[in-house]
């Protein structure tokens, strides 16, 4: 009995040795016979040297029924590496990765790279395709690595580039987002380097905790934005157009649900291509919708008659008598056309954009009042999330002259970003009520949960009778106005005011024949989807914005009109249920 | 069960092949893990990859078609547009 146990554990003995062996056996063949062949792999699959294998969050735009289009993301490829002490010959070398690589450095850079013999490792190119790659390595070219790498890939180009942003190294050897959203949410699109490629078994024996409770994951994530590609390209297009065709020093535009504060477009011109930096000027690479301040001219003068209303000073009916030009602590005041009409009521100060209306409104309303209303509506950054937001300049209203006031009351003499002021104009539209203006909607962890930001913090600035009276007033403009009244739109009600101010000269002082031109509108004018903001700065061979930009907010307006399928407001019989109304 | 007693050197050597064994597999499995995990890992970033191409082709389209000049390109803009009213959301209404 005990001879034949011992028989059978010989056995399983024997057994056991042999599996060893075997395993032995296939660790020899992957380590000694092909362990070459298998390095070269593991080397494509991780790149050496200091590009290394990016990983980052992406960002995405959000179209209209809510699919995912990247903004952000990653492009893999390969790129070439030469080891000068291994390499036998330059020359060819060059010509194969010349062939298939469409950047790398010129033949006597190259040249220059390989005969110092001290390096073991220079790149010579990269973003290489997958198949330029594999085809580059299959060709064993002595002393060249053909090595896996990722970079960060813009889709859209230039599309949104300087509400995006860009990645880059900053102080230290790993590529962080400077500007944009890439910046603000640097913390949440950031990789740790090693979730891609964790080893389940290494994390077990070596940090069981993390594996089981990851913090990573409940920060790591992609971007959601507002931004709809399709609108923003259409904003992107209209405003290279105006910028283009009247030369002006540059132009914007932000489209913005004033409801919830969600911006669904915004741009600047000039900009630049996200995926070409090489020659890009530094200065574009910032936001100047958030960076920047301008005085914005008479779109300011809805928010002086609103905040006039709110405080039950004037009221619709209330007239004054407008005499052309005033003279106010010895500066004088004057209509853009200097001629006066008389008794009017507040409207015509809208309809046609008198600076001495605006100026009367502004004494009724008093100084602290005034003060009061602008310093809620401007006094504080909007809180957007995106880098370097600007203040707006308010100091005229710490002084005790009137003219400062006056001229406030019509746009000159402050200065506010676009975004400021979208978010301020906003509030007349959204019945009263300021919010905040967002590009993120939410944030899609690595953990599988997403997570909506909150941007419900609101303000209520004027009561919505105010508001309403003002968007009366504003939708009487374009309904009468706007291109001697052909711009109206029978079956939807839109509110509008153009701004043109005069520049400032750097020593003090405005030019007289150089402007800026602002206008703002938002439709239906009594419950708005979209609230648009647009300027130009410094248009050449024109005076008003009523002549550069209300061609320009008008194809928007019937745009966003069709793409969204926004129903008619008015101008339909009561008793019509389908049948379809016509629009000019 | 008197004839079972096994030898301390018998035992032990058994202990040490079962572990050998044992400690090799779990190299093997380790390794074998981790190189599928970069397999898999790549071959989603590729895709990933692939998918942005798509979607810059997408964006692409969506600039020309902005850009394009419908009046340039022979087409006559429409005389009248139609606006279709919002159908109530209710039944009641």
């Amino acid at each position: 009995m005990r001879a034949q146990f011992r028989s059978r554990i010989r056995l399983v003995l024997t057994f056991i040795v042999l599996a060893a062996l075997l395993t032995l056996l296939r660790l020899y063949f992957i380590q000694i016979v092909h362990g070459a062949e298998y390095a070269q792999k593991a080397d494509r699959q991780f790149a050496s040297g200091g590009s290394g294998l990016f990983d980052r969050g992406s960002i995405y735009f959000t179209r209209k029924d809510g699919t995912l289009i990247s903004a952000a993301t990653l492009a893999t490829g390969f790129l070439v590496a030469i080891n000068p002490q291994t390499i036998t010959d330059p020359a060819a070398a060059y010509s194969a990765i010349s062939a298939v690589a469409s950047s790398t450095l010129s033949r006597d850079a190259f040249l220059a790279a390989a005969a110092k013999k001290n390096l073991v490792y220079v790149e010579v190119a990269h973003h290489l395709s997958d198949a330029d790659g594999q085809a580059l390595a299959a060709l064993g070219i002595p002393g060249v690595q053909v090595l896996r790498e990722s970079w960060r890939y813009y889709p859209g180009g230039s599309l949104a580039a300087q509400s995006i942003g860009i990645v880059s190294y900053g102080s230290g050897d790993t590529l962080v987002g400077q500007t944009g959203l890439e910046a603000t949410y640097d913390g949440v699109l950031s990789r740790s380097g090693d979730s891609l490629y964790k080893n389940f078994f290494a994390e077990l024996f070596s940090n069981v905790g993390s594996l089981l409770v990851n913090a990573k994951d409940a920060h790591e994530g992609d971007v959601v934005t507002t931004i709809e590609p399709e609108v923003q390209t259409r904003l992107q297009d209209d405003i290279a157009k105006v910028n283009q065709r009247y030369s002006s020093d540059d132009s914007g535009g932000i489209i913005m649900d004033p409801a919830t504060g969600a911006i669904i477009a915004l741009t600047s011109y000039p900009t630049y291509d996200e995926n070409n930096l090489q020659n890009v000027d530094p200065t574009l690479l910032g936001n100047p919708l958030v960076e920047h301040v301008h005085e914005f001219g008479s779109i300011m003068k809805p928010l002086t008659m609103t905040s006039a209303l709110d405080a039950g000073v004037i009221t619709p009916q209330t007239t004054y008598d407008d005499t052309g030009c005033i003279t106010v602590n010895n500066a004088h005041i004057c209509n853009w056309d200097s001629k006066a009409r008389g008794v009017i009521p507040m409207e015509q100060i809208i309809l046609q954009s008198l600076n001495v209306g605006a100026s009367w409104v502004a004494t009724q309303l008093g100084q602290d009042k005034f003060r009061a209303y602008f310093t809620e509506l401007f006094g504080q950054k909007t809180g957007i999330d995106l880098p370097n937001e600007g203040h707006a300049l308010l100091s005229n209203l710490s002084q005790p002259e009137q003219v400062d006031y006056d001229t406030a009351s019509f746009g000159q003499g402050i200065a506010e970003t676009p975004v400021q002021m979208i978010r301020a104009l906003g509030a007349i539209a959204n019945g009263g009520v300021m919010v905040q203006p967002h590009l993120a909607s939410a944030v899609r962890l690595d953990s599988g949960i997403t997570r909506t930001l909150d941007w419900s913090q609101t303000t209520r600035i004027f009561s919505a009778t105010a508001a309403h009276e003002t968007t009366q007033m504003m939708t009487d403009m374009v309904d009468t106005v706007l291109q001697g009244g052909r711009a109206i739109i029978p079956t939807m009600s839109v509110a509008a005011k153009t701004g043109t101010a005069q520049l400032t000269k750097p020593g003090g002082g405005y030019y007289t024949d150089r402007f800026f031109h602002s206008f703002v509108g938002f439709f239906p004018s009594y419950n708005p989807r979209f609230i648009i903001l647009l300027y130009t700065d410094n248009p050449k061979h024109v005076e008003y914005a009523s002549e550069t930009l209300d061609s320009t907010f008008l194809d928007l307006v019937h745009f966003l009109i069709d793409y969204y399928q926004v129903p008619p407001d008015r101008g339909l019989p009561s008793t019509q249920t389908g049948a379809p109304a016509s629009s000019g | 069960m008197h004839n079972l007693r096994l030898s301390f050197i018998s035992l032990t050597s058994g202990a040490v092949g079962v572990l050998l064994v044992v400690y090799i597999g779990l190299i093997a499995v380790v390794m074998s893990y981790a190189a599928l995990t970069v397999e898999f890992s790549q071959s989603v970033k590729n895709d990933e990859a692939a998918v942005a191409v798509l979607e810059a082709h997408y964006l692409a389209s969506v600039a020309s078609v902005t850009d394009t000049n419908y009046l340039a390109e022979g087409y006559a803009a429409p005389s009248a547009q139609l606006f279709v009213p919002a159908r109530s959301v209710t039944a009641l209404r």
